[in-house]
């Protein structure tokens, strides 16, 4: 067996969007979460490595991911045109294989994207102890420009919190929650002044064994059409401590609350 | 993507730019776009509005025809032209060679026109340039040779690469995605993130009412009626430029020297148009900032993660710039990432926010002397 890294990231901004198998055209979704894909893809953009070059060793990493800061789902109105002022392009191709244009012509495109909002996750990336040294390094000083998945979304600063032995399991249940200290007085005026010792948020780990299967392992990010498999995942919950002061008049804010799965 | 061993610089630049009552770039319900960040709803304006308008100011800024590109189905005549200047060669051999060196690439002909090809081709004009690089020493040679022997000797120029590498600086900067053309695609050189207000700002609406001049006495109400959203923010602007993508892309560092330098102008002079007539929001930026970086390009939007306050009649630019300023020192010092270069354009007078700029960006200076020591500093 040889030694392993644990590499951890911070990804937060104010906007974030972690497409998922539904990408078409003119609607581009999020998923609530970063997903390996983009996690794998942003590091592949670290390292320089081209879009169709083969994963090699970061086909083998396994991730976890916890939602401190979960966010909520922006909708953007977005329009396509071309900046030239000339009529865009059909979907349709002549016998050559090239687009023709639209008939009639059309200078505008409608379309929707979606972006999480104000949200911040802790990533924790596993592998090989080499490669994570050449990865880790790679995420301090990119060859590209990074992004958490969206050219427009750039992640803030520190990306890199660091690296550890620890497996994914132990990195997210002991590390600190990353909400700032601003977010920290917003989760309690949204919890009207609760202070309680901990807080749950949710998180989601690579787990041969796990109940839920995403599609977002990735196996190309070729322009010509990215491909995903699925893998297998466990989803659970992780108390975190506040470190909010315990005023004597302070609600412990830790009653049922169906919906904290959902991250609401 | 660049050789992963060459030098990596990245120009960061912050802007801060207040608007008064505008809908810059709006969303389908015709109001201001938005986004929650600190729990607070901003003013948004989106990144491909700004793109979009920094485009569009790259053709005032009086870009040299090298660094743009043709859209012509005339590659050949262009290439045959461009290498009986460079050599002397008469008309009929040059356009022999020119043919043959489009070949590999299996440009076909125009079936109506012989010499046109079939369809428009998008390339720089630096590109011609090194085609006719190519075969230029030994042109003169190349002429005596037969149409087979000719294609067979120049079967292995490097065509094909000289036509992908030294783009246009607007394809350099913004990329290329042809999905259904491989290794044709340009990684873009620049990032530019939403512009978001510093501060928590509501939407609010305008109704208006609109006269008819010529409605008759006796008839009442107003010829039409609506209502159009519109906020007031101070934003907060971030872009980056790899230097070292824009130099691939280029094939030629001095290129994307002055290209990096162009989108940095453009950038920070351009403004999306959205209701430009009913509103005019054209201002100029109160800060410009310019980062360049060896590590890692750093946004500084953390700086208003906790909403900008105006009390006591500051107005929201001032202590943007006070929190700016702190961030980039925080960063600066405590995370031990310091910037290579740094400069900033900015007229804030108060004592305390001139000295924290001062600290975090050094001197002010005029923009146009900060664009000059930015491609000075880039030349090195």
């Amino acid at each position: 067996m040889t030694e392993a890294t644990t590499l951890l990231l911070r990804l937060a901004a104010p906007l974030q969007a972690w497409g998922d198998h539904r990408a078409v055209v003119d609607t581009r979704h999020t998923s609530p979460m970063p997903t390996k894909s983009g996690v794998i893809g942003l590091l592949g953009a670290a390292l320089g490595r081209e879009r169709d070059e083969p994963l090699g060793a970061l086909a083998e990493l396994t991730i976890g991911v916890r939602a401190d800061v979960p966010g909520t789902l922006l909708r953007d109105y977005h329009t396509v045109s071309d900046y030239r002022g000339v009529p865009l392009l059909s979907s349709k191709v002549n016998g050559k294989g090239r687009q023709v244009g639209t008939s009639p012509a059309r200078y505008t495109m409608t379309g929707e994207r979606f972006y999480l909002q104000d949200a911040a996750f802790l990533v924790a990336i596993h592998g090989p102890a080499p490669v994570m040294a050449e990865v880790t390094a790679a995420a301090k000083a990119p060859v590209a420009i990074l992004a958490l998945g969206r050219r427009s979304c750039p992640p803030t600063f520190p990306l890199v919190l660091g690296t550890t032995a620890d497996p994914i399991a132990d990195v997210l249940t002991g590390h600190d929650w990353l909400a700032s200290p601003h977010a920290r007085t917003l989760w309690q005026r949204k919890h009207r002044g609760a202070s309680p010792a901990t807080v749950e948020v949710s998180a989601v780990l690579d787990d041969p064994n796990g109940d839920t299967i995403l599609q977002d392992q990735p196996l190309s990010y070729a322009s010509s059409g990215p491909r995903h498999t699925s893998r297998r995942v466990r989803h659970t919950l992780i108390p975190l401590p506040t470190g909010f002061d315990p005023g004597p008049d302070a609600t412990s804010g830790e009653g049922h609350d169906p919906l904290a799965l959902l991250g609401w | 993507m660049s050789d992963k061993t060459t030098r990596r610089r990245f120009i960061d630049v912050h802007v801060l730019q207040t608007v008064p009552p505008s809908n810059l770039n709006r969303d389908d319900a015709g109001s201001p776009k938005e986004a929650m960040y600190g729990g607070v709803r901003r003013p948004r304006a989106s990144s491909q509005a700004w793109k979009r308008a920094t485009r569009l100011a790259f053709a005032a800024l009086g870009i040299g025809e090298d660094q743009l590109g043709t859209r012509t189905k005339q590659i050949a005549d262009h290439l045959a032209e461009e290498l009986a200047a460079r050599t002397g060669l008469d008309p009929e051999p040059a356009a022999r060679i020119a043919a043959a060196v489009l070949a590999p690439l299996g440009i076909t002909a125009s079936k109506n026109k012989a010499e046109e090809t079939a369809y428009l081709l998008f390339y720089g004009n630096r590109q011609i340039e090194k085609l006719v690089d190519l075969v230029a020493d030994r042109a003169a040679e190349l002429a005596t040779l037969d149409d087979k022997k000719l294609l067979a000797e120049l079967a292995t120029a490097e065509v094909k690469s000289a036509l992908m590498t030294g783009h246009p600086i607007d394809v350099g900067l913004f990329g290329r995605m042809v999905a259904n053309v491989p290794g044709i695609d340009v990684n873009a050189a620049c990032q530019v993130a939403h512009a978001l207000a510093t501060h928590a700002a509501e939407l609010e609406f305008d109704y208006y009412t609109a006269v008819d001049d010529r409605q008759q006495s006796d008839s009442k109400g107003a010829g039409m009626i609506g209502r159009i959203g519109f906020n007031s923010a101070t934003f907060y602007r971030y872009g980056t430029v790899s230097l070292h993508q824009l130099d691939t892309n280029l094939g030629n560092p001095k290129a994307a020297v002055e290209a990096a330098s162009a989108f940095v102008s453009a950038f920070v002079r351009s403004m999306p148009t959205g209701y430009g007539n009913s509103f005019g929001h054209r201002t100029m930026p109160q800060l410009v900032a310019v980062a360049v970086r060896e590590d890692q390009p750093v946004n500084l939007v953390t700086a208003f993660e906790k909403p900008v306050q105006a009390y006591g009649g500051t107005g929201y630019a001032e202590p943007s710039a006070t929190a700016l300023a702190t961030e980039q020192t925080t960063i600066t010092h405590q995370w031990g990432a310091p910037a290579l270069w740094t400069g900033i354009t900015h007229a804030f007078t108060g004592e305390d926010t001139a000295k924290a700029l001062g600290t975090a960006f050094g001197p002010a200076l005029t923009f146009p002397t900060l664009i000059d020591n930015l491609t000075a500093e880039l030349s090195r």
